[in-house]
């Protein structure tokens, strides 16, 4: 059993979580949910002993206050910390992985052992990629990969801090499977985060967090309950509310409907009454009217290799203006690989490219085209010691934008996206909500005709999504631009004109997300049809 | 302590140091630093390019510029040209030494008067042009003070430059400096390889692996040091190599003495390098500092620039704090004279050596911490 008794972690400057107590049973999985920057992942370093902290923690009845008091029990401790492929070694194959974590944890390398690496491996859907070093594989491989490595030694205390962010539909399942297959082995205590709200309903308890602090516990149902008063079915509304996606929520009563809440109300009405309004997002007019053609991007029978590998199979894909595509597959589908091809990142090795109407063969078609396009990694690509500011002024720098337009332009973007107050915050230290919708900001600085936007939502709240989706929208109607976007949250393609689906290099569907949906009357929602698709093909 | 946790780590080090191709830049830098600097620093002087311009033509003229073209230090050209354009021929480093003889110049010694040689000498490289001027002048005066005995004179009183400790004495560069070498290779390369393959883990994240798992401190350390160790030992035997064949460098000395010396003194490297990594996030920052605190008085206390015994007295106990001038005592002591453990000094240095690493490495285990920070 586990017991955190009045846990506050503080850094230089803020406080990372304040007083924070709970209790979790063996074989239970315990669900931290909340806006990022909550204190999440702050409680998950205190209790995996890897952060200075006051207040204690009891774990199978030994007590602990501080990192060192935790050695006893980090035998039992399985920590994934959140972030990308954090805990690999990109020159280390995955095979050396398991190798290293199987000393590293003192486990004997017995049959039982072997069969277990299997398995794991099976269900991380790298058993055929076992000699492909950690830096080649996909952004969700990745992910997979840290977390059958925290996985190998069958933790007693199992810690996850997002472990499923980019990870795709089917492995999130098989994923569950392991979990509840550990929990009842090993009768496990299990804790994690996650921002996908179907997971959350399938832990056996939730924490909600908010500003520091955790707010409400319980099983699901109990702690909508708490939401039931504020939430209505969309209608208009003034102030202190908000309206997303067939809902809205408002603190003061409405003259509407009830609706039945779900998981992601609670966020919505908890960042109401911590912050009054949720800000709206805004985007003015483009200053330079441009003419866009039709067609803003074609791809024809591009293909790309690594050594024998095909990690794209003769894609053909259009681009139309103002258009939102959605590209999904599973993790290593090759979505990654051919939004790099689009921005001359990795060469084609074969097919035809044409970008505004133009064909792309050398670096140098792409000369006139940079200041078109904007670009968002699913890697983190902006400068970790410099502050927001600055990141934005050397960013409009490149682009050749003059200091004073800047300034503004900072300005009416920042309040815009709702991240002014973090301006002058080192990028390191933002909430990854506001690290996305600042990489934004920094990728429609100058404009662009056409944004490719890949998993921008991963990792971020729900929250911070909906307002994410609100300004794609925005830029869609009142810019024009054409988005290319990938994402793991099924419930994000639904937003998405039409999407393009991906499964092992090649294109196994296109189409109106309209269209699918007729031609698959029985399923509930995208991430049905995405599944069925997946299984089919 | 588990010795399989050290060994997965090692392993996994070299693999990485392998794959990132990092490791030809280690092997290859302490290389390249002892060639350069071997070669470089040379204090002497060869073919310097020399104009000479005689304005007396006389015999003895002649015998003067005759030694300078028999020399192998001088690439001596007798020119008719005037004094501007030789000079400028300096400037534009096309020559090193310009030599005017004045006219009367013989009638003038022969007559016991005094008579002015002009020399002007490139001032680019300060050391260098010292040691320029004091062959041109040996040369000179040697010259002189022969030709005036055979003409049967005595330049007496007016020759008062020592000539032999100029010239006469075959002094091998390659003696001093290259021993001193060692002192500066090995306490930078190490450090730096120590510092960063720590660094590395903290700026990627994976120090979460070290943090969050039940591997001691002291299993870290020493699967993190033993790679950096054990390919800086097999560093040294290359450098001995290259030392004793390509410098021809005398070896008076017992080996294991300068092996085993080596090798504390590597581990003290290392362990800067661990205490470094400690206190910065980023490699680069970690690298910087590193450089620093190792480069500078890997130089200036390293016994090369300077004897520690001709020290102003600040320098002269900062020569003391750091450790490079008690491992130099050794080296060149192994090399040059082979004094060994019958010098006393030795013994003391060795011990002070000794202390010097295990303060070190107890200060960095003490503060190493298994969490963030
Ligand atoms: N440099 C490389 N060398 C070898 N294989 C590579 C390299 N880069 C990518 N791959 C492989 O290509 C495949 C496609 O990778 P890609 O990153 O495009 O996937 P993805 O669809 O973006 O997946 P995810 O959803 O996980 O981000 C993967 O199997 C990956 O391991
Ligand atoms: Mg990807």
């Amino acid at each position: 059993m586990l017991e955190v008794k009045n846990v506050t972690v503080r850094y230089k400057n803020s406080i990372g979580i304040k007083n924070a107590s709970f209790i979790a049973d063996k074989k239970e999985i315990v669900g931290f949910i909340g806006a990022d920057g909550a204190g999440k992942s702050s409680l998950i370093h205190a209790i995996a002993g890897v952060i200075h902290f006051e207040g204690e923690i009891i774990y199978d009845g030994f007590s602990y206050h501080s990192p060192k008091e935790a050695e006893k029990i980090k035998q039992n401790i399985g920590l994934m910390p959140q972030g990308l492929g954090l805990v690999l070694y990109h020159n280390l194959t995955v095979k050396e992985h398991l190798d290293f974590f199987t000393s590293l944890r003192g486990l004997k390398n017995d049959t039982k052992l072997k069969e277990y690496k299997r398995k794991l491996l099976h269900m991380a859907g790298l058993l055929e990629f076992t000699d492909r070093l950690a830096g080649n594989l996909s952004g969700g491989m990745m992910q997979k990969l840290s977390l059958i490595c925290t996985l190998l030694h069958r933790p007693k205390l199992l810690i996850l801090d997002e472990p499923t962010t980019g990870v795709d539909p089917l492995s999130r399942l098989e994923l569950w499977d392991i979990l509840e297959n550990i929990k009842h082995e090993e009768e496990s205590t299990i804790l994690m985060s996650t921002g996908y709200i179907q997971e959350a309903s399938r832990c056996d308890k939730l924490l909600l967090f908010d500003n520091n602090s955790i707010i409400a516990d319980g099983k699901v149902d109990e702690l909508l309950t708490s939401a039931k008063d504020y939430t209505y079915e969309e209608t208009k509304c003034s102030d202190e509310c908000f309206s997303f996606n067939g809902y809205t929520y408002s603190l003061k009563p409405l003259n509407a409907k009830h609706k039945k809440p779900t998981l992601e109300s609670l966020y919505f009405i908890n960042t109401l009454k911590r912050a009054k309004s949720i800000p709206n997002i805004e985007i003015s007019d483009r200053e330079n009217i441009i003419d866009i053609p039709n067609i803003v991007m074609e791809a024809k029978g591009v293909t790309k290799k690594f050594g024998k590998f095909i990690a794209n199979d003769h894609i053909d894909m259009v681009l139309k203006r103002g258009e939102i595509l959605g590209l999904l597959g599973a993790n290593g589908a090759g979505k990654t690989t051919f939004i790099k091809m689009l921005l001359g990142l990795l060469p084609l090795d074969e097919g035809e490219l044409y970008l505004l109407g133009k064909q792309i063969k050398s670096g140098k078609d792409r000369q006139n085209l940079k200041n078109k396009i904007g670009y968002v990694s699913q890697h983190f690509a902006l400068y970790e010691d410099m502050s927001v500011r600055e990141n934005l002024i050397y960013f409009a720098n490149l682009h050749k934008i003059p200091l004073r337009e800047t300034q503004k332009k900072i300005d009416r973007l920042s309040t815009q996206l709702g991240f002014k107050n973090y301006l002058d915050s080192l990028a390191k230290e933002l909430p990854l909500g506001i690290k996305q919708r600042f990489s934004v900001a920094v990728a429609i600085l100058h404009e662009p005709v056409v944004l490719f936007l890949d998993e921008p939502t991963s990792g971020v709240d729900v929250v911070a999504r909906a307002q994410f989706w609100k300004l794609l929208r925005l830029l869609k109607e009142k810019w024009q631009i054409s988005i290319l976007i990938t994402t793991h949250y099924m419930s994000e393609a639904e937003f998405c004109d039409r999407v393009v689906l991906l499964k092992r290099g090649k294109k196994i569907v296109d189409d109106s997300v309209k269209n699918l949906s007729k031609l698959n009357p029985d399923a509930k929602n995208f991430e049905d049809i995405f599944l069925k698709y997946y299984r089919k093909f | 302590m588990k010795f399989s946790v050290i060994k997965a780590y090692f392993i996994k080090e070299y693999i990485e140091l392998y794959r990132s191709k990092v490791i030809f830049i280690l092997y290859i830098m302490p290389i390249m630093i002892m060639i350069l600097f071997g070669y470089g620093i040379k204090l002497e002087v060869t073919h310097a390019k020399t104009i000479i311009i005689d304005n007396d033509n006389s015999i003895f003229s002649q015998k003067i510029i005759e030694k300078f073209l028999h020399s192998k230090y001088f690439n001596t050209k007798v020119l008719q040209i005037s004094e501007n354009e030789a000079l400028k021929s300096i400037k534009r480093a096309k020559t090193d030494i310009l030599i005017i003889i004045p006219s009367s110049f013989e009638k003038n010694i022969l007559h016991n008067q005094k008579s002015e040689i002009g020399v002007f000498i490139d001032g680019s490289f300060p050391i260098r042009a010292i040691t320029m001027e004091s062959y041109v002048k040996g040369v000179l005066l040697d010259a002189a003070m022969k030709t005036a005995t055979m003409f049967g004179k005595k330049m007496d009183g007016l020759i008062t430059i020592n000539q032999r400790a100029l010239f006469n004495q075959a002094m091998r560069d390659e003696n001093a400096i290259v021993p001193g070498l060692f002192g500066l290779i090995l306490l930078v390369a190490p450090a730096i390889l120590s510092a960063l393959l720590i660094v590395k883990e903290k700026e990627n994240g994976t120090i979460f692996n070290f943090y969050s798992s039940p591997v001691k401190k002291d299993e870290f350390i020493i699967g993190k040091l033993s790679t950096a160790f054990l390919l800086y030992s097999s560093a040294i035997f290359l450098l001995f190599l290259i030392a004793t064949y390509i410098f021809s460098v005398p070896f008076r000395g017992s080996f294991i003495i300068f092996w085993f010396v080596s090798e504390i003194y590597v581990l003290i490297s290392i362990s800067i390098g661990l205490l470094i990594s400690i206190i910065t996030n980023r490699q680069i920052v970690a690298l910087v500092v590193t450089v620093i605190i190792t480069i500078i008085p890997g130089f200036l206390y390293s016994g090369m620039l300077m004897p520690i015994s001709s020290m102003k007295s600040e320098s002269y106990i900062e020569a003391h704090i750091f450790p490079v001038m008690y491992y130099n005592h050794i080296v060149y002591d192994t090399f040059l004279i082979g004094q060994g453990f019958s010098s006393f000094k030795n013994i003391e240095y060795l011990v002070i050596l000794i202390f010097y690493a295990l303060t070190i490495l107890t200060i960095s285990y003490t503060l190493l911490k298994k969490e963030m920070r």
